[in-house]
């Protein structure tokens, strides 16, 4: 049991400060979920190059495709410090989920000739796969990737795709066998965005993001651009994310929205009295200070069972139920410390903390994303506790 | 990074399962809430055979190198098992004093403690029902041949059976003016009422009508006590998280086993999603509540500073608890309102556990003021 890092991490965590003070002006930094300022996205494609060009997308990836070889413990210490100042570091499907998947069941072939290019940012890869009546029911999906010859032919169509009027390519989730059991007739492909037979509409959220329809309509796919076996889709996707190194540090996210508004109750007066004083701000302070410190040490437990390669607890399900459901609790508390100017955007002079109560409350209705916090919950309930189906 | 315990830590678990699970059951637990001597003398003195009192005090009192995170393994049994012990308050707050206390005057004491032999309680709360240093208001006066106390201390637990108390008392103003006496409760003027309280723990009023306390019997030095009692009531705290772990734990597997056993609607109540969501909360809040508890037991282990991560522990626990018990209520239903079925016992401790040592509002304020410019 040790709740420290070594003195190695440490030196390593002091590096990626380093690279931060030097590349990302306080000014360019910002949620790249939320903002789509064409001037920040310009930074961060420029920035995410500079990362790559350390070698840090691939950090944990075998040196032969173009990583470092580093560990999970130090993925996570620059997930911690670029999450901590909102470095915009975009492309988390190409290097999250579609490299994971590649490093879980790609070919020597296509690791060689896909993994480097992610590990230098060359393309960026938009979310393909949910659809509109396959969301927390992943699996019921209906794109349709037909052979015809050594290609492919994709029908069908993908929504909220996160980042697809970004991107290059898409990571596409499809059927290839409608007659195998609903896990074991999908495979992943890279689809090219701009291949005919592809188009976008968008989708705006309340995060002031936007998101999109993708429709494919007979998009031929080349043959050497499944990834992997075909049928085998499912357990890449379920298997990639902490494979590509795609270690979420949202802790480091809510500390650093939590420290602001410590900063402001130290600062602020409601009746004549400090907010830091009011004995219910300060327990609802202790509130959101236990949710972060929760968020951590169960990151942190993450982290131990990958490094030590032992299973976790509960399916591997409670962590991910508590940090969604989490999400809405946190922003909601804060808006209560803050009062009725929480509601106010940051264009408004009198947005406390420049609007970021208003913000981080539209933010949080984001949390569903990668599955509903109930379907976890079911998930915990049924592989986690052994309750029936 | 690796906040997991040791193998070492699950053999010492099986061992205490094991020995309570046999000496301790809930028949017994449940005749000794009606007993007027509320605990097992005889498991006690196993305990002791075991080094289980003094595990990690210093090697030359009786200590055999333990730690605290050992000791929490310990306590995650105690509160599975709900074992009525003095442990905490006899052997963790009253003991942890005595042992840190430099000039080693009280280590005749300490070595009848570690035998198993005496019980020393601590007697902290007062009729404010106040946790921490500003609420130790007990005056001390100086009396030619010592000092003279006169009060009310509530809350004491096991006082009917300890041969000392560890009183805090205040010999002067601000936050350096804690002292600690040794009172012995058959002493002049010193009366010991029990007070009843719905997990049937030992609790008691001891009053203290001009009870004369000689030199000898101050433990560290005059208006220094919180320099020993704070560290031994956060070790304690660590420690009554630790028990709520426990107790979660196993009401997590209560709920679990009822809810895969109890058919209705021609199915176990286990597959309506409701059911099964309540069983989830009290996963997470248990987990927690664990991780908690362990970061704070290796930081005071390993000497880092851990007034936070000890405040942290005890206000998510706090909640926790109470947040566990409801939710197997909710499983169980009416079932667990009978007094014949175990969870109500789980309630009623669970209760006590709560408000010990700092509640929820208490160490609220512990962290908030940590936040402060």
């Amino acid at each position: 049991m040790d709740f420290t890092f070594t003195a190695e991490e440490n030196a390593f965590r002091q590096e990626v400060r380093a690279f931060l003070d030097a590349e990302l002006p306080p000014e360019m930094a910002f949620n790249h979920e939320f903002n789509e300022d064409p001037d920040l996205w310009r930074f961060a494609f420029e920035f995410t190059r500079k990362v790559g060009a350390r070698g840090w997308i691939g950090l944990t990836w075998p040196v032969e495709y173009g990583g470092l070889g580093r560990t999970q413990t130090e993925r996570l210490i620059l997930a911690e410090e670029f999450t901590a100042r909102d470095a915009p570091m975009v492309n988390a499907i190409g290097w999250g989920l579609a490299a994971g998947a590649l490093l879980v069941g790609g070919s020597e072939e296509q690791k060689k000739r896909f993994l480097p290019g992610i590990a230098a940012f060359d393309r960026f890869w938009a979310e393909g796969l949910t659809e509109p009546d396959s969301g927390s029911d992943l699996a019921s999906l209906s794109t349709r990737a037909e052979r015809d010859g050594d290609d492919w032919i994709v029908t069908g169509q993908k929504t909220y795709t996160t980042w697809g009027h970004h991107a290059d390519v898409m990571f596409l989730a499809a059927r290839t066998d409608p007659e195998a059991r609903p896990h074991h007739g999908i495979s992943v492909f890279c689809l090219d965005l701009k291949a005919p037979g592809v188009s976008l509409s968008p989708l705006y959220n309340m995060a002031g993001g936007r998101q999109n329809h993708t429709f494919l309509d007979g998009v031929r796919v080349p043959g050497n651009m499944l990834i992997g076996e075909e049928g085998k889709g499912w357990s890449y996707i379920m298997n990639a994310f902490y494979a590509g190194g795609g270690a979420g540090a949202r802790h480091a996210e809510m500390r650093l929205m939590l420290d602001e508004v410590i900063d402001y109750c130290n600062t602020t007066t409601r009746g004549g009295v400090l907010l830091i004083k009011d004995p219910i701000v300060r327990s609802q302070l202790a509130e959101l200070e236990l949710m972060v410190e929760t968020e951590r040490l169960l990151t942190y437990e993450s982290l131990s069972n990958a490094t030590n390669r032992r299973p976790p607890q509960f399916g591997g399900a409670l962590g991910v139920v508590v940090s969604k459901e989490n999400k809405p609790l946190f922003a909601q508390t804060i808006s209560r410390i803050v009062g009725p100017l929480a509601q106010l955007r940051q264009e408004s002079r009198w947005a406390p903390f420049d609007g970021g109560a208003e913000a981080w409350y539209r933010w949080s209705y984001a949390n569903h994303a990668g599955g509903t916090s109930q379907v976890k919950r079911m998930v915990l309930a049924t592989r986690g506790l052994g309750l029936p189906r | 990074m690796d906040t997991t315990l040791d193998d070492g830590h699950e053999e010492l678990g099986r061992i205490a399962r094991q020995l309570f699970e046999a000496r301790c059951p809930l028949t017994t637990v449940r005749q000794l809430e009606q007993d007027d001597v509320g605990y097992l003398p005889s498991l006690w003195d196993e305990m002791a055979g075991l080094d289980w009192l003094s595990l990690t005090y210093p090697e030359a009192l009786g200590g055999s190198g333990g730690t605290l995170v050992d000791l929490t393994v310990i306590y995650q049994e105690l509160g599975r098992a709900l074992v009525p012990s003095p442990h905490l308050a006899s052997a963790v707050i009253a003991g942890e004093a005595l042992v840190g206390e430099d000039s080693g005057r009280h280590h005749d004491l300490v070595a009848s403690m570690v035998a198993g032999r005496t019980i020393v309680v601590p007697a902290l709360m007062e009729a404010g029902a106040d946790f921490g240093p500003d609420a130790v208001t007990l005056p001390v006066r100086d009396m030619p041949a010592g000092y003279e106390i006169d009060g009310t201390k509530i809350l004491v637990p096991y006082a009917h059976v300890a041969t000392r108390l560890l009183v805090a008392a205040r010999t002067q103003a601000g936050p350096d003016g804690t002292t600690l006496l040794l009172v012995d409760p058959a002493a002049d003027g010193v009366a010991v009422t029990p007070m009843p309280n719905i997990g049937d723990v030992p609790l008691f009023a001891v009053t203290f009508d001009r009870v004369q306390v000689s030199p000898e019997d101050v433990v560290g030095e005059v208006g220094q006590g919180w320099s020993l009692l704070g560290p031994a009531l956060d070790r304690a705290t660590v420690l009554r998280c630790a028990e709520m772990v426990g107790a979660g734990k196993r009401l997590l597997e209560l709920s679990v086993e009822y809810a895969l056993q109890r058919k209705q609607f021609g199915q176990p109540i286990g597959q309506f999603q409701a059911v099964q969501f309540l069983c989830t909360d009290i996963a997470i809040d248990t987990h927690l509540s664990e991780l908690l508890c362990h970061q704070a037991a290796w930081r005071l282990d390993n000497g880092l500073p851990a007034r936070r991560q000890v405040s942290l522990a005890k206000a998510q626990a706090s909640r926790a608890i109470q947040r566990i018990v409801h939710r197997a209520h909710e499983v169980h239903a009416g079932v667990a309102f009978m007094v014949e079925t175990d969870v109500q016992l789980y309630t009623r401790r669970a209760k006590h556990w709560e408000f010990d040592l700092g509640d929820a509002r208490y160490h609220d304020d512990v962290i908030a003021a940590g936040l402060e410019a």
